[in-house]
């Protein structure tokens, strides 16, 4: 009897040890913060800091955009939270965008904060209803991104100096 | 074995040798899956330690074994062959010329053992040795080579070394982190190759020694 029983819990434990290698290795996660907000989302136990993601928005509306980044990364700091990481991408794009040209460097950021954003997303589908933004869907933002990082004739437009920032 | 050495224990240990084998610390920190040529390297290891002794499948599968106790051997196999490999790919340099050496090296030795056919105590004393050589090589040789810090003197041995093996020996350096649990983990892998469920010496088949009281009861031919 006594035997079974240590067979069967050693099972149990080598089975959650090898699915908890797995998911180490499927995810990468970066730091302990990731690591301990992957496995309590995983467990439907990982929650957003309302109040640090409020001052994001604060600061994101003011056109602070790192304050805004520090702040969203405070309120998601597992890198779990799907509209959080969209506006992290947002903030990237407006901060990177420029009427005559774009920081590649941070529309780089904010294609990996978008793609994160889409990869948590059910279905990969985001909609902010947010009426202070131009961009509401992260497969907009993501086209938006991509273009700017594109080079091609239409960088030559005179006509770009009209363009708005969205 | 104790059940709880084969259904607790080794599992566990090859698991955390897998873990670690592939941890690389620096920013961000990185999990490397093995590669697969390692998983070739560890199937080969596997068949050493089989042909050697030093694991007996039977041991571990076996119709004369309960269900429960087939499932806990399978398990000790499987993460036994992932830590085999995550083994070889800690060793292995991450790239260039010294990869290619290792990788090749790591074959051929392991082709090699195959075929001289050593008992267990040797399999395992070669395999210290060769892990051994193998970190030493990796995490201070290549590592010293390849530190861009350092003073003056250091630096211009190190473009004349660079100039001289054209650049292909260096390496991207390990953080001094990486090369601990490194070493912890072939440590523990050392461990469990030990701890494995040896062959067992076969029953004698030879001849039986009777006793002179065996002749009084008339046992012996007269």
């Amino acid at each position: 009897m006594r035997e079974t029983v240590v067979r069967i819990s050693g099972l149990t434990i080598t089975v959650v040890y090898a699915v908890l290698i797995g998911w180490l290795y499927a995810r990468q996660p970066a730091t302990i913060a990731e690591v301990t907000g992957g496995l309590s989302a995983a467990i439907g136990a990982y929650h957003v800091d309302q109040q640090a993601f409020e001052d994001g928005l604060q600061f994101f509306r003011r056109d602070q955009f790192s304050e805004a980044r520090a702040a969203f990364a405070r309120a998601d700091p597992a890198q779990r939270n799907s509209r959080t990481q969209f506006y992290i991408a947002y903030s990237y794009y407006r901060q990177g965008w420029g009427r005559l040209y774009q920081d590649d460097e941070l529309y780089r950021q904010g294609i990996e904060a978008v793609d994160r954003a889409i990869a948590l997303a059910p279905a990969g589908r985001i909609v902010v209803d947010d009426p202070t933004l131009r961009i509401h869907t992260a497969d907009e933002l993501k086209v938006e991104l991509d273009t700017g990082m594109r080079r091609d004739a239409s960088d030559l437009n005179p006509l770009r100096i009209f363009r708005e920032r969205k | 074995m104790t059940p709880a050495r084969e259904a607790v224990y080794l599992p566990l240990m090859a698991l955390t040798v897998a873990l670690l084998g592939g941890l690389r610390i620096g920013a961000p920190v990185v999990l490397v899956p093995p590669s697969l040529f390692a998983l070739v390297l560890g199937l080969l290891l596997m068949g050493v330690l089989v042909q050697s002794g030093a694991l007996a499948p039977d041991r571990l599968l076996s119709e004369s074994r309960p269900p429960l106790a087939n499932v806990n051997g399978f398990g000790v196999l499987v993460t036994l062959f992932f830590a085999s490999a995550q083994t070889f790919a800690a060793l292995t340099p991450d790239s260039g010329l010294p990869r290619v050496l290792f990788s090749v090296y790591f074959l051929v030795l392991m082709l090699n053992t195959l075929a001289a056919r050593p008992d267990r105590v040797r399999v395992l004393q070669s395999l210290a040795v060769t892990f051994g050589a193998a970190f030493v090589l990796n995490f201070v040789v290549l590592d010293a080579l390849s530190d861009p810090e350092g003073g003056r003197l250091k630096r211009v041995l190190q473009v004349l070394f660079e100039g001289i093996t054209l650049g292909v020996l260096s390496q991207p350096v390990h953080h001094p982190a990486t090369g601990y649990i490194t070493f912890f983990a072939i440590v523990l892998f050392l461990v469990t190759l030990s701890s494995l469920p040896r062959r067992l010496p076969r029953p004698s088949r030879g001849l039986t020694v009777l006793q002179p009281a065996d002749h009084d009861r008339g046992q012996l031919p007269r």
